[in-house]
């Protein structure tokens, strides 16, 4: 499912003290099965955007298009003392009726939070699955049925269906709270910063999860300050810098050309720098073939003639 | 510019640089005038009148926004009205001595009615007022120090004003930080479907239910995790403490303690001696 952004822009706490630009003119193409990483320092505008691909947040101005479905928030002008000025009135009348077209899109294009185990509250792990699909309409017997599906996909055992979801460890709960979104159904799964808070291990299982997930046919589009993630697992990397879209690439081009790295505070993968180093030392490696440090020990057996111990 | 009403305004004004104990105790010799009543309803429309002065006085020297704080009040309808239709269909006794202004579905609608609702009406806006004018004008931190000096002589009988004082201090540091998960714990429940603004009244109930228990989770953890980084930064609440910031009383500060106490002593003398100044000028008004 394609989502399309053009010339959004987005404003916190407009006429306030507050007030911060958070997204200028973005504009830019979640491709149909996108495996895509946001990436930037804290603050760039990764969660602001993300919040308008389910409609969580509606720009001030600009037009999101989600496979059809469109959020025009093009500016009206009015005419006032002879100069042309955006129609705040208009504006404001027009994010209203938005709002109310929006629901649908939630169960489409599922949004994943930083720490999505605190929206855990119901009394049992199937229940609390179950609360997104029952919210879009679907019958007890079928969000259950959805629910125990989703949940098998993140690897929950059937065991704990029944306990509580706050029983559970740090790793499950997220697990749960992930399953309580793919319940849903969804064509797109965003997530914020979905590692962050995990040990290695749950890390690499929840990776593997989106792996699954995403080879399932559903496009995942993650925010991150992971490297790693971004080179092992995206086929696009988007840079964004004080809200606005500084690169659009792939992560190899992005960490090859160096350019914009430093700016944004990004520091290439350490497998990554360390086969380029491996390849100014003189070894033939390719560096279009190293994701990680699997890839990057077969390409030194491959330069070195194909001989293992 | 967009203000919220009651938040700590960071601006350097004259009301901002009064000592925080004087303008707490402004704040309840204010409060308590409010309260006091000056003989006849007109005089007490008087003095409510020259409180109402001195706090839009002091508004705008405190530049607190005063769109801000009557936009607030437009929530206030219902309980107007409400009020209006308890006193004009159960009057009290005195009331229906009162002169008659008009008629209202058969029932006769006296003048002390109208001035009893204007009294609760003012009296809540007098109160706001201040209230407004004190928190947008004080940093929390002086709030509980202010707080802390007042209680200061429950400590003589072992009352625990420093944990009370903390207690508070940290209970307002805590707002935006509930402000904040609220609203990301709202967001993650829309995510899944839940829509705040429209359904039946059972949705809503669920929807508030699947916003507050994981709201009460994220804030019993974060102030366990709170009460664990102050242990472990040694914090001991029985300990005695010097201040990072002294406080030192300054000639303004003693003139407004000067006007809080003449005003203080005005208030007393008006409500003791009930003076009607409309009797003195020989004028009749209605009753």
């Amino acid at each position: 499912m394609p989502i399309t952004l053009k010339n959004i822009s987005y404003t916190y706490d407009r006429g306030s003290l507050n007030q911060k630009d958070a997204l200028i003119d973005v504009s830019l193409l979640f491709e149909d099965h996108c495996y895509t990483a946001l990436i930037g320092r804290t603050g760039s505008g990764k969660s602001t955007l993300i919040q308008h691909l389910n409609g969580l947040l509606l720009p001030d101005s600009g037009i999101i298009d989600i496979n059809g479905q469109v959020i025009d928030m093009s500016l009206v002008y009015k005419t006032k003392k002879g100069k042309t000025v955006v129609d705040e009135k208009a504006m404001r009348k027009k994010h209203k009726r938005k709002i109310k077209e929006v629901k649908e899109l939630r169960r489409r294009v599922g949004l994943v939070f930083q720490f999505p185990e605190y929206q855990l509250f119901e009394t049992t792990v199937l229940e609390d699955v179950s609360y997104g699909p029952r919210n879009f309409g679907s019958s007890k017997e079928d969000a259950e049925k959805k629910a125990k599906e989703a949940l098998s996909l993140v690897g929950i055992p059937e065991a704990y269906f029944s306990r509580s979801p706050f029983e559970l460890s740090g790793g499950e709960k997220r697990r749960v709270a992930i399953a309580g979104i793919l319940a849903m159904k969804p064509d797109v799964l965003v997530l914020d910063e979905p590692t962050v808070g995990l040990d290695c291990h749950g890390q690499e299982s929840l990776l593997a999860l989106l792996k699954k997930i995403y080879d399932s046919g559903t496009s995942i589009i993650l925010s991150t300050h992971d490297m790693d993630v971004v080179l092992g697992h995206c086929n696009k990397a988007v840079v964004l810098e004080e809200g606005r879209i500084v690169s659009v690439s792939t992560p190899l081009e992005l960490f090859s050309s160096g350019k914009y790295l430093e700016d944004s505070a990004i520091e290439p993968p350490k497998v990554f720098s360390f086969a380029r180093s491996l390849i100014a030392s003189g070894l033939a490696i390719d560096i279009n073939r190293v994701k990680d440090c699997r890839s990057l020990a077969e390409e030194i057996v491959r330069a070195k003639g194909g001989q293992r111990r | 510019m967009k203000m919220t009403l009651g938040k700590f305004n960071n601006l350097d004004t004259i009301v901002h640089r009064i000592d925080s104990r004087i303008k707490l105790i402004a704040l309840i010799v204010l409060l308590v005038s409010v309260f006091l009543s000056y003989g006849s309803a007109y005089m007490n429309l008087v003095v409510y009148g020259g409180i109402f002065i001195l706090l839009f006085l002091l508004t705008l020297l405190g530049k607190t926004s005063f769109l801000l704080l009557f936009r607030s009040l437009k929530g206030l309808w219902v309980m107007i009205l409400f009020l209006l239709i308890l006193n004009i269909f159960l009057p009290s006794a005195s009331a229906s001595e009162s002169m008659v202004l008009f008629t209202l579905f058969g029932v006769e609608v006296h003048l002390s009615t109208i001035l009893n609702v204007s009294y609760i009406l003012l009296r809540l806006i007098l109160v706001l007022m201040m209230t407004n004018i004190f928190t947008s004008t004080t940093k929390p931190m002086e709030m509980t120090y202010a707080l802390e000096w007042l209680f200061y002589p429950l400590s003589l009988v072992r009352f625990p004003v420093h944990k009370l004082a903390m207690t508070i201090s940290l209970a307002l540091r805590f707002i935006p930080y509930l402000f904040d998960k609220t609203n990301q714990i709202m967001k993650a429940q829309a995510s899944r479907g839940v829509d705040y603004r429209q359904g039946k009244f059972k949705d809503k109930i669920r929807a508030i239910v699947s916003t507050i228990i994981p709201l009460f989770l994220s804030s019993f953890q974060v102030s366990g995790e709170l009460a664990d980084a102050m242990e472990a930064r040694g914090y001991d609440p029985d300990a005695k403490r010097t201040r990072y910031r002294a406080y030192r009383w300054s000639l303004k500060d003693t003139l407004s303690a000067l006007v809080v106490l003449l005003f203080l002593g005005g208030m007393i003398t008006l409500a003791v001696l009930k003076p009607d100044i409309f009797v003195a000028m020989g004028m009749t008004l209605p009753q």
